[in-house]
């Protein structure tokens, strides 16, 4: 016999987990008595959406389910954010949580809250647990079902009845195959006419690349046929953003090239992504000749936003299998290429401040193998826009959602999954304040996380908006008040020293990199530095404002 | 456009308002419900009479058929003349 609890950390042994990220409470408090016993590692945080963002940084870097759990009522709703943070970003998630007993549920009890509801527009799908024997089912289940296909988050939501329980239920389950079929013949056939007939075509790639493991099937066929590439910011790594194909990342803050590119091509060959409209701009403008073979996993995700004169549902990589090579695109080829080289960035901005971009720019270059999380802002735009991808999980980034505050506990998700890579989390000094006490987590596990703090004592994208869209009028955006970040880090045990000139650039990223444990560079630039370019909200993607014309 | 929609659900906690909740979300207003029990089947059948101005009903479908307590999904369109919803405008 054994508790529920002592069932369900086994019903986990039993799928391959090994780490959790979590924070006990009352109603969880059966399943943190098992974790005792446990083989499992859980990583104490010090807020439930540190350890949401941690477990979906964790999956994003090792491909496997990331776990996190927390107790009932406030426990279970800060976790909210990072459920729809992977639901928006497509990331394999069992969220587990502490619930009232079943007797109490519904009575407004101390920490009862409906998660089971609150979470249901937000999940991939959701249990709660009403029978002790059924834990084994669901937790594989959720795992089936956080993994196939599009993947997602799952929540299990246990009474506290359930999980004190005893059973004799064995922790078991049989297993689902993830396998997913390959595309209907008849669109093979018309998405290949589709590519044969195409003067100007585009492989417009999103982050379903990454997640459904085609990068090698992509890479072969972007090579054998020749198609320029543009990604999006999920997709960026797909191919190397060195390589001489990929054009750029499109969209509001991408680069120009990469947009002028889609404007002008005849055939959108769309891989994994989903017409979001930071990606597309205004919809009817967005590639107005182009049309669309769409190569996905998600059938809801076919004509959503726009027409797919042919679809390729499955796995991505059987779908690429059945694309035609050797096409004759000398022409197209050569005009992408010289947009490209017309377009390219440029790091010689006057004066002797900190230009960002650049400091990126040489960061990537320093170390091209650096695991990037960012925050949400203008520093997130700068590192799509200027630091190196050699491959999707090298950029961990709240994409869908925008989650400011996901940087620091994505890194820590990231060094726990790869304990080799080297960790570096990009931050602002809006986001780093929103889960700035996963700084405590970093330094309980001595986790060696570079964190590169871009600090503008302002919320630099909304400032940035409100001069250009709202006629100077600030709002609610002066944040100069903040605290000294050094000292904050120094007070969780993590050694910082801060930049200021552009001089002292050079020094401060080998400083960071070379160090042997966690570290915190904080930079101070520009208040009034601004991302270009930046397609204006509800224009096409052909209306770009640079710097000069804003 | 006016549409119908027959849903075949698993009788599970949840399921009905999953299904609901999508269809609202998703834009389409549901202007009739109709309910029947399958006992033996553990299984509940949905009538459901739906309006949108502007959203495409099949993608509606494909996204409620991703539901995992979905068994079946089917349509029945209608062309007479929707009010337009509230249009949402991404900022």
């Amino acid at each position: 016999m054994m508790t529920g609890a002592e069932l369900l950390i086994r019903a986990l042994e039993q799928e391959g987990v090994e780490t959790v990220f979590g924070y006990p409470g009352g109603a969880i408090m059966p399943v943190y008595d098992a974790l005792v016993d446990s083989s499992l590692d859980h990583i104490l945080v010090r807020h439930e959406q540190g350890a949401v963002l941690a477990a979906d940084g964790y999956a994003r870097t090792s491909g496997r389910v990331g776990v996190c759990m927390a107790t009932s009522g406030p426990g279970a709703t800060n976790l909210i954010t990072g459920i729809a943070n992977a639901f928006l970003d497509s990331v394999p998630l069992v969220a587990i949580t502490g619930q009232v007993p079943t007797a109490l549920m519904g009575t407004d009890a101390f920490q009862e809250v409906d998660i089971f509801g609150m979470t249901m527009p937000i999940v991939k799908h959701s249990f709660l647990v009403r029978c002790v024997e059924d834990i084994p089912r669901v937790v594989g289940e959720a795992f089936h079902i956080a993994a196939e296909g599009r993947p997602g988050p799952v929540l299990v939501d246990l009474p506290k009845d359930i999980t004190n329980a005893s059973t004799s239920q064995p922790p078991l389950f049989e297993m689902k195959s993830n396998e997913l079929d390959g595309p209907d013949p008849d669109e093979v056939e018309t998405a290949c006419r589709l590519i044969r007939d195409a003067r100007q075509p585009v492989l417009y790639v999103g982050g379903g690349v990454g997640i459904g493991r085609a990068v090698d099937a992509f890479r072969q066929y972007a090579k054998d046929s020749g198609i320029p590439v543009v990604a999006t910011l999920k997709g960026l790594g797909a191919v190397p953003t060195r390589d001489p194909a990929f054009v750029g990342m499109l969209g509001m803050h991408g680069n120009q090239a990469a947009n002028e590119t889609v404007q002008a091509a005849d055939l959108l060959i769309c891989v994994g992504a989903r017409f979001d409209d930071r990606a597309t701009g205004k919809l009817d403008g967005f590639a107005p000749r182009a049309k669309v073979v769409h190569l996905d996993a998600d059938p809801a995700e076919i004509s959503k936003l726009r027409h797919a004169d042919a679809a390729l549902l499955g796995d991505l990589r059987k779908s690429l299998a059945t694309l035609p090579t050797g096409l004759s695109l000398e022409p197209w080829q050569r005009w992408c290429a010289e947009r490209k080289q017309a377009r390219q960035w440029r790091y010689d901005a006057p004066g002797d401040g900190i230009y960002v971009p650049d400091m990126l720019r040489q960061i990537s270059e320093a170390d091209p193998e650096l695991l990037i999380s960012c925050d949400v802002g203008q520093h997130q735009m700068w590192v799509a826009q200027h630091c190196h991808f050699n491959r999707p999980e090298q950029h961990l980034t709240s994409a869908g959602l925008g989650t400011m505050g996901y940087g620091i506990p994505a890194a820590i998700g990231a060094q726990f999954a790869d304990p080799q890579a080297r960790v570096l989390t990009v931050s602002g000094d809006g986001s780093i304040m929103m889960n700035i006490q996963e700084l405590a987590t970093i330094n309980r596990y001595q986790l060696p996380i570079k964190i590169l703090l871009v600090d503008n004592a302002s919320l630099g994208l909304v400032r940035q908006w409100q001069q250009l869209f709202h006629g100077e009028r600030y709002s609610e955006v002066d944040l100069s008040d903040n605290p000294d970040f050094v000292a904050v880090a120094k007070s969780f045990g993590i050694p910082g020293f801060r930049v200021e000139k552009r001089t002292q650039v050079a020094g401060a990223i080998e400083r960071l990199l070379n160090s042997e444990g966690p570290m915190l560079a904080h930079v101070c630039i520009d208040p009034m530095s601004n991302v270009w370019p930046l397609v204006p909200p509800g224009q096409t993607n052909d209306v770009m404002l640079e710097e000069q014309s804003a | 456009m006016n549409h119908t929609m027959k849903l075949t659900i698993r009788r599970v906690e949840g399921a009905m308002i999953r299904a609901l909740g999508l269809i609202e979300r998703r834009g389409f207003a549901v202007t009739s419900i109709n309910a029947t029990e399958d006992e033996p089947a553990q299984q509940l059948e949905l009538i459901i009479g739906l309006r949108s101005a502007d959203r495409s009903v099949d993608v509606l479908a494909r996204q409620i058929e991703k539901l995992f307590d979905v068994c079946s999904v089917s349509l029945q369109h209608q062309n007479e003349p929707a009010r337009r919803l509230e249009e949402s405008v991404a900022c």
